[in-house]
């Protein structure tokens, strides 16, 4: 296939881990540094990225959300600071009355003398906090969950099965909420709030669980859990490496929060033992014998979009070694955030997926299939063709 | 292809047999049609035929079943995925996906089928079921016969030789009903698929069926012919029984057949007219002017007149989505309503409070066992007194005296739906409306539940009740109903004498009308002849 | 048969829960026992990264380990479809999107399926509230391991209460787990929020004294209040709906028929049988 076939790549849709793995890499990133001016241009990558990016699903449009949780978390960042955080530096703007708690509050006063600095440092750690939250957010309205879903491991089939299953049936329980609450006004039961509670839940828990019967016998008689045979070694190896595993799991957080145990105890401990339990999890998945329909595959345009968050992150980190100083601007004394080119070019590589990643497609069918709009009544519903009912 | 051994079930701890001795072989590419009053043991039968029974139920089975030599004793139901398809009563209960290309790829994903031919087989699927357009749809926005027909082809997808249906068409209008069975026929055709299916309505069925199992309900079952075996059935379709009030023999099973044999019965009935209820209907009790119903931007109801009259029956029909519910809702005064007005006796229901409304109107709603959430049916009865405001037993006498017998202290979920729906009935009439709406009353209704529940509606409108019943049961409305009133897109394009309007629709007429119009039901010609007689 | 485990912990899945659970624990509660020594901050400053990366691995671990015997599609389908009312009732809990859910149907049907049932489905509700809601994020597996603690809690409560006591002992449960849930997101939240202030997290201050320090978080941000207003709502949920909804999953249990024998008997059905209606 030449340049040519590739260039602009087609619609499709992008497999999920490549999205989260690129967000993975924004938020390292952003986890670098409290520079106001570099986290404002993460933002503004996971921002136009997500723009060019998201298709017309519901969860494309949770970006705003988070957005707004990322501001929630600025703005408490700041308060906080002011009410609890009073006292350091010199550039004191004003003075609040101080209100001294009692010795059980660990001696903490309200309010005092507020600083620049202060409220400057508050503002950048919460930049920092919110971009990282920000950065998922982008993941979560570019990758497609029931997508995610696919692609979870073998050794988790049965609990993403299970998940599968709560997502399909979630609408439908919706309605059926909406229905037994219509009705109920059928009998007159006038009870309001929590007292309603029994009214509205017990049919629908009732019509959930017949749903469940249901489904359960369908679910084995179309193949579900057809599960191999697994040889006893099979299951005795899948069994001691996920135990081992764990054991050296626990043995690495201990190192790792008690500084009198060696080094070596710490984080290279604990991840020894991530690395064995995955490996009787990963030996343990091989017993679910199934395939994916259309799966989702890694081409060109899932590395590209790793590839340039996997960069952006690696590079940031490189940065703290060679030339921290800009990344973490000085608050004592104050001075006015700079910006290295090193970090501004390992972001600005972070939005080459607006381009490199394939559009989504769009779920809208051609326009002269019929579709039901989203949110009507189900009653009011066109359905069948032109009119076939009888007339006089 | 399908065979059963002197096979008796117990259920666990049960001491009387749903199934015994039962002994049945059903050829390969049959299309076999099942049927037996409603706890009759169909659905176990249909079960055991890839070991669900009794492996999902529990239980204990005696003797052998066996699908193309292989034992379900030997093997789970998993394992018989490729060998039978099971398509249950309710098609999105049963979906594990929730859209159609997924759903149709589920059964080959557990079944490790390679993507290639995953791919070609869903493409070949959509094609041999016409869905090919919804593939993309979320399932549950489809309507019944479209999630139907998805449901049978999430099984086709792994090539079974049988497939297993209950109840295919039970909650279907007519014309969707049609397109469901096509699709069947198609596969006992096209692919010599062999078709085992469990059917209230007998009469959609009958003519296709190459083979018949009736269960008695003492757990025999009977083989053979359909035409011998429906001759003596209770559960005859019209036509049938027009077969044995006119004598022929072997009755005929289609419309067509029985049209080609009806010259003779044409001739005996020349010059008298079917008996019609000549009952004057009362004043009017109802009575709603440019009613329109709105869900944000789409009309479900456009300015319908109508007026109800006590002593009435009225039968609202038309396909789904046709605006039948939001009607009958607005009419209550529950439901929403942009415009129009709804008088009874002088108060708007839809002004009233909940408790007014409700003594104005009750509503049977089409799920009717949303109203019930207590654990006992005399709990139930209980509430639906102190709801009312009426003395105590009100509700259990109504009950009573329509469907007599029910343990008090049963639970609600575990009544026949019949019974289920006299319940929620007698609730509603507790407070003594002079309207009673219903929606769709006669899903999962079997032919005795359906005649017991005509004379049920006939004796409120004797009452001086007005009566409406949105339903698609042509057969029903045939009997039950003296006017008929049919939506299309939210407004009312027919209304009239039952007779009148049910003759002229290809859609809506009672197989005795499409045999012999202007006659509608078996009864009426029985009456007639019986006349002729004396 | 009052209560049913529908989803067996044997020997080895119990010791595996065990281990994973105190790796857990104590990811959630490293503030408290990071050392005081002022070198420990290197080790200690990279701590939440770490986790975040080993909790989800443990989580799969542990879910892996729970289903490695493969799960019935009874108990399946019924984990999706509890696990979808469970995720739908989330909203109507009090409270922001985010950290609160309600809890009361997953302490009922802990109760009623066991604990491995509680566990497996704390964490699927959550899984799926988090896919519905678009809320999946580095904080998902800390909260699918509490509320899937909670769960398990459910399960292992005394099996012979009955009754009025049984209620009560339930809405017990669910104050103390409404409350557990919000101490131990906090505690989880805590070293990145109040980090540089007075009430912030101190690498250097004792466990008791951050404790403390931590304490006083709680109750002097609106934490408290949430919490207070999860466990009331869960206490009147139970008491109000907690019978009736027992009721119902011991009846679905029961025509489920968990556990009910299964025989085939190629020999002759039982002799002088006479047939009966039934069913």
């Amino acid at each position: 296939m030449s340049l040519r076939d590739r260039w602009p790549p087609l619609p499709r849709t992008v497999h999920p881990g490549a999205w989260w793995l690129w967000s993975l890499g924004l938020a390292t990133a952003a986890s670098r540094t409290t520079n106001p001016i570099l986290l404002v241009m993460i933002l503004a990558v996971c921002g136009f990225v997500v723009v060019r990016r998201r298709g017309d699903a519901p969860w494309a449009l949770a970006f705003r959300m988070y957005l707004f949780l990322g501001a929630f978390i600025v703005t408490m960042r700041v308060v906080f600071r002011i009410v609890f955080g009073g006292g350091q530096g010199d550039i004191v703007l004003f003075t609040l009355p101080e209100i001294p708690l009692p010795e059980w509050a660990a001696g903490i006063r309200l309010f005092g003398a507020v600083a620049v600095e202060q409220i400057l440092g508050g503002f950048y750690d919460g930049l920092r906090l919110a971009t990282m939250v920000v950065c998922v957010g982008a993941a979560n309205a570019l990758a497609n969950p029931k997508r995610m879903l696919k692609a979870l491991p073998g050794a988790l089939y049965e609990i993403g099965t299970a998940v599968v299953v709560a997502l399909t049936v979630a609408p439908q329980l919706v309605e059926s909420v909406l229905r037994v609450r219509r009705a109920r006004r059928l009998r007159a039961g006038g009870q309001k709030g929590l007292r309603a509670l029994r009214g509205i839940l017990i049919p629908v828990l009732e019509d959930a669980l017949n749903r469940s019967l249901a489904l359960a016998a369908a679910m084995a008689s179309r193949g579900y859990g057809r599960t191999g045979h697994v040889p006893r070694g099979t299951r005795l190896l899948t069994g001691s490496l996920v135990v081992t595993g764990l054991l050296g799991v626990c043995a690495g957080l201990y190192g790792v929060m008690d500084a009198s145990t060696p080094r070596y105890m710490g984080a290279p401990m604990l991840a020894a033992g991530l690395a064995v339990a995955t490996a009787g999890f990963v030996i343990g998945g091989r017993r679910v014998r199934r395939s994916r329909y259309r799966p989702d595959r890694w081409r060109p345009g899932e590395f590209a979009v790793v590839a340039s968050g996997l960069a952006t992150g690696t590079l940031m980190y490189l940065t703290t070694r060679v030339d921290p100083a800009n990344l973490y601007p000085s608050l004592n004394p104050l001075t006015w955030p700079e910006v290295g080119l090193l970090p501004a070019v390992a972001i600005l590589i972070g939005v080459l997926p607006a381009w490199l990643a394939p559009p989504p497609e769009s779920t809208q069918e051609p326009a002269t299939a019929e579709i039901p709009a989203q949110g009507t009544a189900p009653a009011a519903l066109p359905v069948g063709g032109p009119p076939r009912a009888a007339r006089k | 292809m399908i065979r059963f051994d002197d096979v008796t079930f117990f259920h666990a701890g049960a001491s009387t047999p749903v199934l015994a001795g039962v002994n049945l072989h059903i050829p390969e590419g049959e299309l076999c049609l099942v049927t037996g009053r409603t706890g009759a043991g169909k659905s176990t039968l249909l079960g055991a035929v890839n070991g669900l029974v009794p492996r999902f139920t529990g239980g204990t089975l005696h003797g052998r079943v066996t699908v193309d030599g292989h034992a379900t004793e030997d093997r789970a139901p998993q394992e018989f995925a490729e060998l039978v398809g099971v398509v249950g009563q309710d098609p999105l209960a049963g979906f594990v996906t929730d859209t159609v290309e997924d759903e149709l790829a589920y059964g080959m994903e557990q079944l490790g089928t390679s993507p290639e031919v995953m791919r070609k087989r869903v493409e070949e699927t959509l094609d041999l079921l016409g869905i090919a357009e919804l593939r993309r749809r979320p399932l549950r926005t489809l309507s019944g016969g479209q999630q139907q027909r998805v449901a049978i082809g999430a099984v086709l997808t792994a090539h079974p030789k049988v497939l297993v249906l209950d109840e295919p068409t039970s909650a279907l209008d007519p014309t969707a009903a049609e397109d469901v069975l096509a699709a069947i026929i198609r596969l006992v055709h096209d692919l010599g698929t062999t078709v085992l299916v469990a059917e209230h309505r007998v009469e959609r069925v009958l003519q296709y069926a190459d083979r018949l199992v009736r269960l008695d309900g003492d757990g025999r079952v009977v083989d053979g012919e359909p035409a011998t075996l429906i001759a003596d059935s209770d559960l005859a379709p019209p036509v049938v029984r027009l077969a044995r009030l006119a004598g022929w023999e072997p009755p005929p099973l289609s419309v067509r057949d029985a049209r080609r044999r009806a010259a003779g019965l044409h001739e005996r009935l020349r010059g008298r007219e079917p008996a019609t209820n000549t009952a004057e209907p009362g004043a009017a009790r109802l009575t709603a002017r440019r009613v329109t119903v709105a869900y944000g931007q789409t009309l479900a109801v456009r300015g319908v007149d109508l007026d109800l009259r006590g002593g009435e029956v009225l039968a609202l029909m038309g396909r789904n989505g046709s605006g039948k519910s939001s009607l009958l809702w607005a009419l209550q005064g529950s439901g929403p309503r942009r415009s129009g007005t709804v008088d009874v006796g002088g108060t708007d229901p839809g002004k009233a409070s909940a408790k007014g409304a409700r003594a104005l109107v009750g509503l049977v709603p089409q799920t009717a066992s949303d109203l019930i959430y207590l654990d006992t049916v005399d709990a139930e009865c209980k509430q639906g007194d102190t709801e009312s405001q009426v003395p105590p037993g009100t509700c259990r006498t109504l009950l009573d005296a329509l469907a007599p017998g029910i343990p008090g202290d049963r639970h609600p979920r575990d009544l026949s739906e019949g019974q289920k729906l006299a319940l929620v009935l007698a609730v509603q009439l507790s407070s003594a409306p002079g309207v009673v709406l219903l929606d769709e009353p006669t899903r999962g209704l079997d032919y005795h539940a359906k005649r017991h529940f005509t004379e049920t509606v006939r004796a409120q409108a004797a009452a001086g009740r007005a009566v409406v019943v949105a339903t698609h049961d042509v057969e029903f409305v045939a009997g039950a109903a003296d006017r008929v009133v049919v939506m299309a897109e939210g407004e009312i394009v027919a209304d009239g004498p039952t007779a009148e309007v049910v003759v002229s629709s290809p859609a809506f007429a009672p197989q005795v009308a499409k045999v012999l119009a202007p006659w509608l039901t078996v009864e009426q010609v029985a009456a007639a002849l019986a006349e002729e007689a004396s | 048969m009052n209560r049913v485990s529908v989803l067996r912990i044997n020997l080895r899945t119990a010791f595996v829960l065990t281990v994973a659970s105190l790796a857990g624990l104590s990811m959630f509660f490293w503030p408290l026992f990071a050392p005081p020594e002022p070198e420990a901050m290197a080790h200690s400053a990279d701590a939440p990264l770490i986790f975040l990366i080993a909790m989800p691995v443990i989580l799969a671990v542990v879910l892996a380990e729970m289903s490695s015997g493969g799960i019935d599609p009874k108990v399946l389908a019924l984990l999706g479809v509890l696990s979808a009312v469970n995720a739908g009732l989330r909203p109507l809990g009090a409270g922001t999107a985010g950290i609160e859910t309600v809890f009361f149907l997953l302490v009922l049907a802990g109760r009623v399926f066991g604990p491995g049932f509680g566990f497996a489905m704390g964490a699927t509700s959550l899984f799926a509230s988090a896919l519905l809601t678009a809320g999946v994020g580095p904080w998902l597996p800390f909260q699918m391991v509490s509320s899937a603690w909670i769960g398990l809690g459910a399960g292992l409560l005394p099996k012979r209460v009955t009754g009025k006591a049984e209620i009560a002992m339930l809405a017990a449960y669910g104050v103390v787990a409404a409350y557990a849930f919000g101490f131990i997101m906090n505690m989880w939240f805590w070293p990145f929020t109040a980090i540089g202030t007075s009430l912030g997290f101190n690498p250097a201050a004792t466990p008791g004294e951050n404790l403390h320090t931590f304490f006083v978080f709680t109750v002097t941000t609106s934490s408290f209040g949430w919490d207070t207003g999860r466990a009331v709502t869960n206490l009147i949920a139970i008491i109000l709906a907690g019978p009736a909804v027992l009721a119902v999953l011991r009846r679905a249990s029961r025509r489920a028929a968990f556990g009910v024998p299964v025989r085939f008997e190629t020999s002759p059905r039982p002799g002088g049988l006479t047939p009966g209606a039934d069913g």
